[in-house]
């Protein structure tokens, strides 16, 4: 009988400038059962995705200071990583004349826990 | 003979001004003339008539309406002749003209002034001659209205005919006035009400382009320009750059950015706030010099009228026309109140700018907070056993957040009621289980954040008790404006159907206790377990409701 391989458990790449919003979506990242991985802005994130090939989704804020916001770094994964899941949140409504990304979901904050959780997983399936 | 009369009054020692004066009463005619509007227009019946009396009543085979233009003599009206204008110098109506009075000469061939003049000479063959002169309100006189016989008539005219004549003359000279006021009020009604549409167009539009675009539409088509604009100028009045562009068919728009100094000495007018109003660029002292950049884009006359803020020009409205053509103070005049009403215009969107820019600031800032709130109350909360007070607690800070976005989209004012309503449904879920249905409601920012609390109670007991817990339930969600005559009333009705068995709670918890302060927190509320479904029933006063 051959051994299975470990299972992995998917990685939820969070981006968020916030500390105490990092720490929130941690949680809910781990309340839905995968690993968290956590960068404090785009260029970060960016880094992380580089050096690593097991990020399934990314769990990204669109208004951080300096550099790249939420939506560039969107466009960059879709360009660079087309296999990754993104979800979107802001304080500010969708940017009117803005298409949301290809599997990309959107919440306005604060978001509900069960509606990200539920994103989540159906990325992850 | 004119001409060689009035060489001849020149030339008389005691008439030694005689020359510069007719000269300027030539150039009074002149202008006269041209505010008249009359020159070169087509036949008009009222005149027509006029010539043809003046014909009868002298017994004349030739009669006309002769206005002396410079250089020629052009005929308003005529019978007898199949000509509608000749030289000055030919003109027996300019003899004397200016004295204003009645110019009879019995027989031309033997006036020292007529009997060289090739219509006394020639095969036209006049003889007689009767004018009345055409004196306008204002003392100039334009032309005459005159009679002329191919036989000599010793006796001249009746004293009668001569009264009719000037009676006439005098009816000429109404109605060309008259002509002309109704021709400036036909036009000053149009202006004005392209200005009203102006005006109009600039109310309806939030952003700058629109206001522009429409203003530059109207005023091309009412001055029938080839192309009017709007463009922004640059605090030193060097570069404007060319926003909306309204161009005539087939005419190319000048969209972008242009060189002030590249067209002429156009710079100081609009710096000192004065339009620049040009009527010929060939000829204007601040194109001339070089009007070939005007040339290259069709531009023969031109206005720029400067739009003002806080004492600087900040814009201009711009107005092009592919030949000369004279400005009227009319059209001027409209070209600024174009640009004044664009100038309140504009400050008004960009105050509406700036406040929505403030209003998303201030919004975003607040749902962070929010979301600060909920991660807090999140991680201190995660050891608490029971976890539906928790999430109630996040669902209702997650309503209110939705209702603050309602309002933010209304900058804070009026929020639509079913807006509001459908924003909470969207939190929560189940949209397609709930129908809303009722007419707009504004509600005040208190309102809405109210209401908005009181639906998602509801719906949140429905999720729980109510029809939304079992397959197919349903819930109506209507209002209506009730008005008895004193004050107007909105009643919202929840409707539930479908759900299980009813059972009246025996506990007031903090939802229903929501429920109860009503659309602005002083009551107003009926809640009935009927059999068939829980109902609601929510009144408050539409004063109250629109309060902020």
């Amino acid at each position: 009988m051959r051994s299975l391989p470990p299972i992995r458990v998917p990685v939820v790449l969070v981006v968020e400038d916030e500390p105490l919003l990092r720490l929130f979506a941690t949680q809910v990242v781990e309340d839905a059962g995968y690993e968290p991985l956590e960068a404090a802005n785009a260029a970060e994130a960016i880094t992380l995705l580089e050096s690593r090939d097991d990020i399934r989704i990314v769990f990204t804020d669109i208004d951080m200071p300096g550099g790249l916001d939420g939506i560039a770094l969107a466009a960059c994964i879709r360009d660079r990583w087309p296999p990754i899941s993104i979800i979107m949140t802001s304080g500010k409504p969708w940017p009117p004349r803005v298409a949301i990304p290809a599997d990309t979901v959107f919440f306005s904050k604060p978001y509900r826990q069960d509606r990200v959780i539920a994103s989540l997983q159906r990325m992850a399936a | 003979m004119g001409a060689r009369g009035r060489r001849g009054i020149g030339q008389r020692p005691d008439q030694e001004r005689g020359a510069p004066l007719s000269q300027k009463q030539d150039a009074r005619r002149a202008d006269a003339l041209r505010g008249l509007a009359v020159l070169d227009t087509p036949a008009e019946q009222a005149f027509d008539d006029i010539v043809f009396i003046a014909s009868h009543t002298c017994d004349a085979p030739i009669a006309l309406i002769s206005l002396l233009d410079e250089g020629r003599q052009w005929f308003k009206a005529r019978v007898g002749l199949d000509v509608d204008q000749t030289a000055i110098a030919q003109s027996v109506c300019a003899i004397d003209v200016d004295r204003g009075d009645l110019l009879m000469i019995p027989d031309l061939t033997r006036d020292p002034r007529t009997r060289d003049n090739p219509l006394v000479t020639g095969p036209r063959g006049f003889r007689f001659y009767a004018g009345a002169p055409l004196v306008l309100r204002s003392g100039v006189v334009v032309g005459r209205l005159c009679v002329i016989d191919t036989v000599a008539r010793p006796r001249g005219l009746s004293s009668e005919q001569a009264i009719l004549l000037e009676a006439l003359a005098r009816q000429v000279a109404d109605q060309l006035e008259l002509r002309r006021a109704a021709q400036v009020s036909a036009r000053l009604l149009e202006l004005q009400s392209a200005l009203i549409e102006i005006a109009e167009g600039i109310r309806a539009s939030d952003e700058i382009v629109g206001m522009t675009a429409a203003a530059a539409a109207v005023v091309g088509r009412v001055l029938q320009v080839e192309r009017a604009s709007f463009g922004v100028v640059d605090p030193d009045i060097e570069v404007v750059d060319v926003e909306a562009d309204w161009t005539a068919p087939g005419v190319r728009s000048i969209a972008g950015r242009h060189r002030f100094e590249d067209y002429g000495a156009l710079r100081g007018d609009l710096a000192a706030g004065e339009p620049l109003v040009i009527e010929d660029v060939a000829t204007d002292h601040r194109t001339a010099d070089d009007p070939v950049a005007m040339y290259a884009l069709g531009i023969r006359a031109l206005v720029n009228m400067p739009v003002r803020e806080h004492g600087r020009t900040v814009a201009i409205f711009i107005v092009n026309a592919a030949a000369a053509r004279v400005w009227t103070p009319d059209e001027l005049l409209f070209l600024r109140s174009v640009a004044d009403r664009l100038e309140a215009g504009v400050a008004r969107a960009r105050a509406e700018q700036h406040q929505g820019i403030l209003n998303g600031e201030i919004s975003h800032r607040l749902k962070n907070m929010l979301s600060m709130v909920q991660a807090i109350a999140s991680q201190t909360l995660r050891a608490v056993p029971e976890r539906e007070p928790v999430e109630n607690f996040e669902r209702r800070l997650i309503a209110l957040s939705a209702a603050h976005d309602v309002l933010l989209q209304k900058s804070w004012r009026d929020a639509d009621l079913r807006t509001v309503a459908a924003a909470v449904v969207e939190t929560v879920g189940f949209g397609e289980r709930i129908t809303l249905e009722g007419p707009a409601v504004p509600l005040g920012a208190r309102a809405a954040l109210s209401f908005s609390l009181v639906v998602h109670e509801l719906m949140t007991n429905a999720c729980k008790y109510g029809s939304l817990c079992s397959d197919g339930g349903q819930v109506a969600l209507t209002w209506s404006v009730v008005d008895d005559g004193s004050a107007a009333s909105l009643l919202v009705r929840w409707r539930e159907r479908g759900g299980p068995p009813v059972v009246a709670p025996t506990r007031k918890g903090f939802g229903s206790k929501l429920i109860r302060l009503g659309l602005v927190g002083t009551g107003g509320t009926e809640l009935r377990y009927e059999p068939g479904g829980f109902e609601a029933d929510l009144r408050a006063s539409i004063d109250h409701l629109s309060q902020a």
